[in-house]
């Protein structure tokens, strides 16, 4: 099992990661905005899958509850609002879009091909592997999220609440926002 | 015979109160110009002037009296007033010399005895003009007379009284500008203004000479102090040549230089041919300028300068022979000329140009102090022959011709009387003061050629000599012509006409009611009676008398008659002061030795030798034969005879003759020919290149600038704007660039962030 | 075994699709989803370092980025709501107030 694991582990990982990308690339190719959503979600639950290849469960599974299941319904919702059907758009794509293209690939290029040999070059540096000692406290599934909660409850405690008063300001900011004019 | 000398002052007196001498005057001018225009009190100006006057002659008489107590070689007053300029390193014949000319007084024998004079006769004209000038009284231009009058004044004591040849220069350049205010004093009228101008030119020509001699004086011996250039003169002399500019000569040659050029200047001023043409129309002033400028005082200045320098030209002896040469020519000339004119003045004119002749000779002839002594006798006699004449003038209304006059002898009693003892003084008959001084001149230049017996000196004394007894004899002539013509026979003027002699008069006849109001007219021909054919078209003479002055002619006011019978005293008894030595007995050469301590000595003294025989024979003829002879003979012409039908034969058998003495052989028109016409038009050439060349060249100026100023207004417009315009149109590019920047869209922004994020990047990791 | 290396690569991938999303599409919305994308592309590097680390607290904030990107994405659906009431459209290149 810990063969086939880590045999399929690791091309599950590209596997995960190259759908991923194929639903963000669908999601800004696609014309109908719906249908970036649909490609959005694809993408999340990708990513959702490259955490749990990556022994991250509990990331993986909050991922799924919080992206897919609460922002994509948001979009969702959104997305309904504005009823975006009724219209039809001046275009999808702005008009530096071929600018912009061309200096995302250029960028990707680059940085790729500078970082090729690095990576994967016959010199390249032997990857981060883990290590042995640790590696057997994160096998366990239930130790994750252990291992979270202790990292969250005691040494990040601040920022765990600042992250709820955020939350509450948010509430609060989008009631305020969405409210309409009238009193 | 040289003059005997002593050496030079040891001790001269100084004094504090020598300059207002000349300053006084001076006073009196600037107060009198400056404020009798809107006084209007003519009595202020007469008490201004003549008070002035009066307390710088009392103030000669007192530094006079200073002189007389101290001893012969003491005898000089001096005061330094203040540095007037600073010279600095002037090259001078001894080396280079740092000198400061200052204003400077120094009254001594001689300038002692012009100041006398001037004071003293400028005093009594004072006195005349209030009289005569009358009409100027009533008119309102009174106070300009007087003020020039006394600028007059104070310009010729600057002359004598100068202790240095600055002082001279700027008293005889005084001179000038007031001798030309003077005859040009009627301005309005043009003959007047002419007269005036060219006695300035023909002054300014001489001056030229006169800076000539005077810079080359200054060069040689490194001074202009009268005392320190008599002391200098014999290590001058001693110097075997003297290098100027470049030319090597003996000293004696350019004394010789300086002493011609100096003569020039005396030329010009004294009315020496040929330079002697602006004296008869100076007559265009009023007659107390005649009198004192003209005959005792500016006239002489050239004289007083000879003197001066006397120990320049006793060591020049060509420059002495030039001026014994020309003096005689024009004495004999100016007489000629005399003769045959019949304005009252213009004949006195002449004849002063004569005596001054007559002065040069003597001092041509090395007699110094003979020379010096004819200025003063002549100073009186011709100032009284003036004065009278004007009183003439005056109580005939203005009129000049002396064909108009006649029988004046009793009804100006004083005038005549005094006009008569001045004529026997110039005719020189003995004790009268002309006999001392004009025959002690004669007998100088006669002793020239006589050489202590031996007949062999210069041929030229004896040339001059003839032509000096030849004007002797016409000087007798034609004053005794003017006395007859003028005081004896009838009264011509009132119509009383007899023989017909009488001219159309140039005077303008005033309307039988308002006699006085048209004065302005009646001055206006003062002098005009040279040309007295031309008729004006006036009233006949017959009117002259119409009207209400009653009977003709009478004796003027006693401020006019009384300064001329003082005249006339003095022309009477001022020869006793230098009785020649030949009439020792009769009294002293006081003036001789009074002023030998300026003249230069460089012989031996001659002085007590017995006087040979020849010298009274000679005295004796021109007393009692020559001059005597003369007057017989003008009396037969113009006095025996009313008709005077002898002269009016000979004009008739020489007209042409007549006809050019009578316009002064045509010296005016030969000026005007040879020297005037060219300038003139020089003059003429000279406006037209102005005018074409000058003035084109300001219009191409103007031009010029119009064309540069249009294109810097195009550069400025096109260009300049253009730079200005082209920043804004650049700075409008560019922000309209970088304005769409600012889209207002945040992908836009987005996308430059991004964009540069990618360069840093890279260039971090790239670099 | 993953190595980092590749999780650093899809990561990266990840990023910049989502900043070509943010600078090509009109549309509000897609944008929003883009930058979701690329703080999930960012999560996704934590976790690779937590995991290869040995330590916890990559975990830890990326759970925390999560919270935040949630409340993030609640004000911005909120903004963009106001917005189409306004503005009637929700099309980026019609928000231009700023234009300059």
């Amino acid at each position: 099992m810990d063969h086939l694991l880590s045999s399929i582990g690791s091309h599950m990982f590209h596997l995960f990661g190259l759908l991923a990308v194929g639903g963000a690339l669908a999601m800004i190719f696609s014309k109908n905005a719906v249908h970036s959503v649909v490609g959005f979600l694809f993408a999340m639950l990708s990513v959702a899958g490259c955490y749990l290849c990556l022994s991250a469960e509990f990331l993986a599974v909050a991922q799924l509850l919080v992206y897919a299941g609460g922002i994509v319904v948001l979009f969702l919702f959104v997305v309904m609002l504005v009823e975006m059907t009724k219209y039809k758009e001046k275009g999808l794509f702005q008009v530096q879009t071929p600018w912009a293209v061309g200096m995302v690939a250029v960028g990707v290029l680059g940085f790729v091909g500078v970082f090729w040999k690095a990576w994967f070059g016959a010199s390249a540096v032997e990857p981060l592997t883990l290590r042995p000692d640790l590696a057997a406290g994160l096998n366990v599934a239930t130790q994750n999220a252990q291992a979270v909660s202790r990292g969250l409850f005691a040494e990040y405690l601040l920022p765990f609440e600042i992250l709820s008063v955020i939350l509450l300001v948010a509430l609060v900011g989008a009631v305020v926002l969405a409210k309409t004019e009238r009193v | 015979m040289m003059e005997h000398a002593v050496p030079a002052l040891s001790t001269p007196i100084q004094s504090s109160v020598l300059w207002l001498i000349p300053f006084l005057p001076f006073f009196g001018a600037i107060l009198n110009g400056a404020t009798g225009r809107w006084l209007r009190n003519n009595k202020l100006v007469d008490a201004i002037a003549l008070g002035s006057m009066a307390l710088s002659f009392l103030l000669v008489l007192s530094c006079f009296a200073q002189l007389l107590g101290a001893e012969a070689g003491n005898r000089s007053v001096n005061q330094t007033l203040w540095n007037w300029f600073e010279l600095g390193g002037a090259r001078v014949l001894g080396g280079v010399t740092v000198n400061t000319m200052k204003w400077a007084y120094k009254f001594d024998v001689l300038s002692g005895c012009m100041a006398l004079l001037v004071t003293g006769v400028g005093f009594l004209i004072h006195l005349f003009s209030t009289g005569y000038m009358a009409d100027e009284r009533t008119r309102g231009e009174y106070y300009r007379f007087m003020a020039y009058l006394n600028l007059f004044v104070f310009s010729m004591l600057n002359l004598v009284l100068g202790a240095n040849m600055v002082m001279m220069f700027l008293g005889w350049e005084g001179v000038g500008l007031c001798s030309y205010l003077l005859i040009g004093f009627y301005f309005d009228r043009e003959y007047a203004a002419i007269a005036g101008k060219k006695a300035f030119v023909t002054n300014r020509i001489g001056d030229f000479g006169f800076m000539i001699g005077f810079f080359l004086i200054f060069m040689i011996y490194g001074s202009t102090d009268f005392d320190t250039l008599m002391g200098m003169t014999r290590t001058i002399l001693a110097r075997p040549e003297i290098t100027l500019f470049g030319a090597s000569h003996a000293p004696t040659w350019w004394f010789n230089l300086v002493g011609c050029c100096l003569f020039v200047g005396a030329c010009g001023k004294s009315a020496q041919i040929p330079l002697y043409v602006w004296l008869p129309d100076a007559m265009a002033g009023p007659t107390p300028v005649s009198a004192l400028i003209h005959a005792a005082t500016m006239v002489t200045s050239g004289l007083y300068m000879i003197t001066r320098m006397n120990f320049i030209y006793v060591n020049a002896p060509v420059a002495l022979h030039v001026v014994l040469l020309i003096g005689a020519l024009t004495a004999i000339v100016a007489a000629s000329m005399g003769l045959a004119q019949y304005d009252i003045k213009k004949v006195l004119a002449y004849s002063t140009v004569s005596q001054l002749g007559f002065m040069f000779m003597g001092m041509g002839a090395g007699a110094f102090s003979a020379g010096m002594f004819h200025v003063f006798t002549h100073a009186f006699f011709k100032a009284a022959l003036f004065l009278g004449s004007g009183s003439v003038i005056m109580a005939c209304h203005h009129e000049q011709d002396m064909r108009n006059m006649g029988g004046l002898r009793k009804r100006m009693p004083w005038t005549f009387a005094s006009m008569l003892v001045a004529t026997i003084a110039i005719a020189g008959i003995f004790p009268f003061s002309g006999f001392f001084s004009k025959d002690e001149i004669l007998w100088k230049v006669f002793e020239g050629w006589y050489h202590g017996g031996g007949y062999n000196g210069p041929t030229l004394n004896l040339v001059t000599w003839i032509m000096g007894m030849l004007a002797a004899f016409m000087t007798a002539f034609y004053m005794v012509r003017l006395m007859v013509m003028t005081f004896f026979g009838e009264y011509r003027g009132a119509g009383h006409d007899p023989h017909g002699l009488t001219v159309p008069s140039e005077v303008v006849h005033h309307a039988a009611d308002d006699h006085g109001h048209d004065a302005h007219d009646a001055h206006g021909h003062d002098d005009h009676a040279a040309h007295g054919h031309d008729a004006h078209g006036h009233a006949a003479p017959a009117g002259h008398g119409d009207h209400g002055h009653g009977d003709g002619p009478t004796e003027v006011v006693w401020n006019m008659y009384v300064p001329v019978a003082i005249l006339a005293a003095l022309a009477l008894v001022a020869g006793f002061l230098n009785i020649p030595h030949s009439l020792h007995w009769i009294g002293s050469s006081h003036f001789s030795e009074w002023i030998a301590p300026i003249l230069y000595q460089t012989s031996a003294h001659h002085a007590h030798e017995a006087p040979p025989a020849i010298e009274y024979i000679l005295m004796a003829v021109a007393t009692l034969v020559w001059a005597p002879g003369a007057m017989y003979l003008a009396w037969r012409f113009y006095g025996a005879d009313p008709t005077w039908s002898t002269p009016k034969a000979f004009v008739k058998r020489f007209p042409e003759l007549f006809e050019w003495v009578n316009a002064k052989y045509y010296v005016d028109e030969f000026y005007e020919a040879a020297f005037i016409g060219p300038c003139k038009q020089l003059g003429a050439q000279l406006w037209a290149f102005d005018t074409w060349a000058v003035d084109g060249m300001v219009n191409g100026a103007a031009r010029f600038t119009l064309m540069t100023s249009q294109a810097l207004h195009w550069f400025d417009a096109k260009i300049i704007d253009g730079l200005v315009n082209l920043v804004a149109w650049l700075l409008q590019g560019v922000s309209s660039g970088f304005r769409t920047l600012q889209s207002g869209r945040v992908q836009n922004y987005a996308f430059v962030m991004f964009l540069g994020f990618l360069v840093f990047a890279f260039w971090k990791f790239l670099a | 075994m993953v190595s980092l290396n590749s999780v650093l690569l899809i990561s990266f991938l990840l990023f910049s699709v989502g900043v070509a999303g943010v600078l090509i599409r009109r549309n509000v919305l897609i944008i929003l989803m883009c930058v979701e994308l690329m703080l999930n592309a960012a999560n996704l590097n934590l976790i690779a370092f937590a995991r290869h680390s040995g330590t916890v607290g990559g975990q830890a904030f990326a759970l925390l980025v999560m919270g935040l990107a949630a409340a993030e994405v609640a004000i911005g659906l909120a903004l963009v709501v106001a917005l189409y009431r306004k503005k009637d459209s929700v099309q980026v290149d019609q928000i231009n107030l700023l234009k300059g």
